[in-house]
């Protein structure tokens, strides 16, 4: 499997403060990986850093291969060509339709693209995620499970290699968040979909993970396949896991 | 010695309604002879009954406790503070003093370096404010060449709530502002014979002076307010990030279009307002003064030009883009959820004005 994301001697924080140090762990094309954790534990602070939100106070992130350098705008707009994000509150546009919102990195990446190929785009996409007769919807009309597919549809828009997700199954109930993961796992299965997600909803690890890195006590605990996790007797793990 | 002790029985259970009869029992024996509190009737406290033995077992010396049950022994140091209370022998009145002179002695300790901080702090904010107002004047020009990175017809949709939205308003207070001076300097004037010079002093000063200042305090409340809202609250619900991480820079995003609009709004809106306060001018001078309409305006003509007009539209397009900076700057550096986004809103209206008031004062300075 080819390597995606390979993360060396990391070390994230804000200001001063370090959260995680010396992370060392790849992502492969192809797989789910899934960030677990306490509460507060530095998931989000880490993924704020790989999609580079957050500058990492030292060690070095490479993409396909290539360097990220956090404080140049060339690689960061490099690197955001090749990723989608799913944020925790969706983070679609109140002031754009479910459409709208779905075309908006067409429109801003590639203005010249015709219009109606940008709109069979979009609405395939949106019609991938359930939400084809949804289109004309304003954010705030629509259910919060819709908002996390409909902003799931716009960070597939231009065909990312890596979506990562954070907490996409918070707030809601166990049936949509079972179909998000669905979803998810279908989009991996047949479009080759890499996905990085943060989470601690036990169901969804258990159905979506291809890979579990687990951080604890602001560093890397475990990162490996997620099938050998209960096979390492691990106090925190079974815990975690309930598995005690 | 034990036969002077005066014994309080505590009821079954001591709550919050039955504390007060007990300390006010307390504080007006305690005084005058030792008190034992019996608790051998009381099975259940309240936290305030838990505070109250506490309080007593600090601050009362002559007070003691009996029959105590120790299964209530580890609920009571539950609820002891950490930060323990005087000892009972200050008065009221001295600790409130003590409490001042400490705080005074503080506060001018800290004094100069609080001072300082400020001052690095306001260095800081400023530098973060030019570096804005430099990037947005980057992000126009780059806009206007290659014609990339905004909304299509987000323009459009700013300049309709700017403008459109905004003329009732400014209208009405340029109107009531010309008004207001012509009435109340009518009356000074003819005490001079000077009546025919009100043309001059509502023309002057609406043009130069009074509808810049009031377009940009009230843009700066209608706009500014609802720019500063708009941004944060997207900041707050990660909208900003969506959109960076989706290669769009908000910086260019969200402001470009309003300064865009602001800058077409603000001529439109002065020459309204200029037109209808100095009809306001107009209207007192003819009914109060029994100036014709036609010699008002021929008078006017003589105090005012076309540069007037002109240093009036530049003052109020200057303070557009204190408003839309002012508004976006804070709007982008919000912190702290939705009471951030309630400050943020309130500290661009302020700052919005404040810079209006200054600038126009420099103005002033520069061109008179």
């Amino acid at each position: 499997m080819n390597e995606i994301i390979q993360v060396e001697k990391l070390d994230v924080g804000y200001g001063d403060q370090v959260i995680l140090k010396q992370l060392d762990f790849i992502i492969n094309e192809g797989e789910i990986t899934v960030i677990l954790g306490k509460s507060g534990c530095g998931k989000t602070t880490i993924l704020k850093t790989l999609i580079g939100l957050l500058p990492p106070l030292s060690g070095q992130v490479t993409f396909f291969g290539e360097k990220i350098d956090f404080f140049s705008e060339v690689s960061l707009q490099t690197l955001y060509k090749k990723i989608g994000v799913l944020y925790q509150n969706s983070a679609l546009l109140n002031s754009l339709t479910l459409y709208e919102n779905a075309a908006l990195p067409i429109k801003m990446q590639y203005p010249e693209l015709p219009a109606e190929i940008e709109r069979e785009m979009v609405v395939s996409r949106l019609s991938q995620v359930g939400l084809g007769d949804s289109m004309d919807k304003y954010p705030s009309e629509l259910s919060g499970g819709m908002r996390k597919r409909g902003a799931l549809a716009r960070a597939m828009i231009l065909d990312p290699d890596v979506i990562f997700c954070d907490e996409p199954s918070s707030g809601l109930d166990p049936i949509t968040a079972a179909g998000l993961d669905d979803l998810m796992r279908n989009l991996r299965d047949h479009f080759g979909i890499t996905f990085v997600v943060v989470t601690h909803e036990l169901r969804s690890i258990e159905k979506i993970s291809d890979k579990a890195l687990v951080l604890k006590d602001g560093s890397l605990h475990y990162f490996g396949e997620y099938k050998n996790i209960f096979t390492l007797k691990d106090p925190f793990i079974d815990t975690f896991f309930m598995k005690d | 010695m034990q036969e002077n002790k005066k014994s309080i029985v505590l009821p079954e259970k001591f709550s919050i309604d039955k504390v007060p009869g007990v300390a006010n029992e307390i504080k007006r024996l305690a005084k005058d002879q030792p008190i034992e509190i019996d608790l051998k009737n009381t099975r259940a406290f309240d936290s305030s009954g838990i505070a109250f033995i506490n309080y007593l077992k600090r601050n009362y010396k002559n007070v003691s406790l009996r029959n105590l049950k120790p299964e209530f022994e580890k609920v009571f140091s539950m609820f002891t503070p950490v930060e323990k209370a005087g000892n009972g022998e200050v008065k009221g009145h001295e600790k409130t003093l003590r409490r001042g002179i400490t705080r005074f002695k503080h506060s001018m300790g800290l004094g100069i370096e609080t001072l300082g901080t400020r001052f690095l702090a306001f260095l800081k904010n400023s530098k973060a404010f030019l570096v804005l107002l430099a990037d947005e004047i980057y992000y126009i020009i780059q806009y206007v060449l290659k014609r990339r990175g905004i909304y299509p017809g987000e323009i459009w949709n700013q300049l309709f709530f700017m403008a459109y939205k905004s003329y009732p308003i400014v209208s009405l207070i340029s109107f009531l502002v010309g008004v207001t001076i012509a009435v109340t300097s009518a009356e000074q004037l003819r005490s001079f014979g000077a009546d025919i010079y009100l043309a001059n002093l509502v023309g002057f000063g609406m043009i130069r002076e009074l509808v810049p200042l009031m377009t940009g305090i009230i843009l700066a409340g209608k706009i500014g307010a609802s720019i500063t809202a708009e941004i944060s609250s997207m900041k707050v619900l990660e909208e900003t990030d969506a959109l960076k991480t989706m290669g769009i820079v908000p910086e260019k995003f969200l402001m470009v279009p309003r300064l865009i609009a602001i800058s077409m709004t603000i001529p439109l809106l002065v020459a309204i307002a200029d037109f209808i306060g100095i009809f306001g001018g107009l209207l007192v001078g003819k009914f109060f003064l029994g100036i014709p309409a036609v010699t008002f305006y021929d008078q006017m003509l003589e105090a005012v030009d076309l540069t007037d007009f002109l240093i009036g539209q530049g003052k109020t397009l200057v303070f557009g883009w204190i408003i839309v900076i002012s508004s976006g700057y804070k709007g982008f550096s919000v912190k702290r959820g939705a009471v951030g986004v309630g400050i943020a809103t309130t500290e661009s209206v302020v700052l919005s004005i404040s810079l209006i008031i200054i600038v126009d004062c420099i103005f002033a300075l520069i061109l008179y």
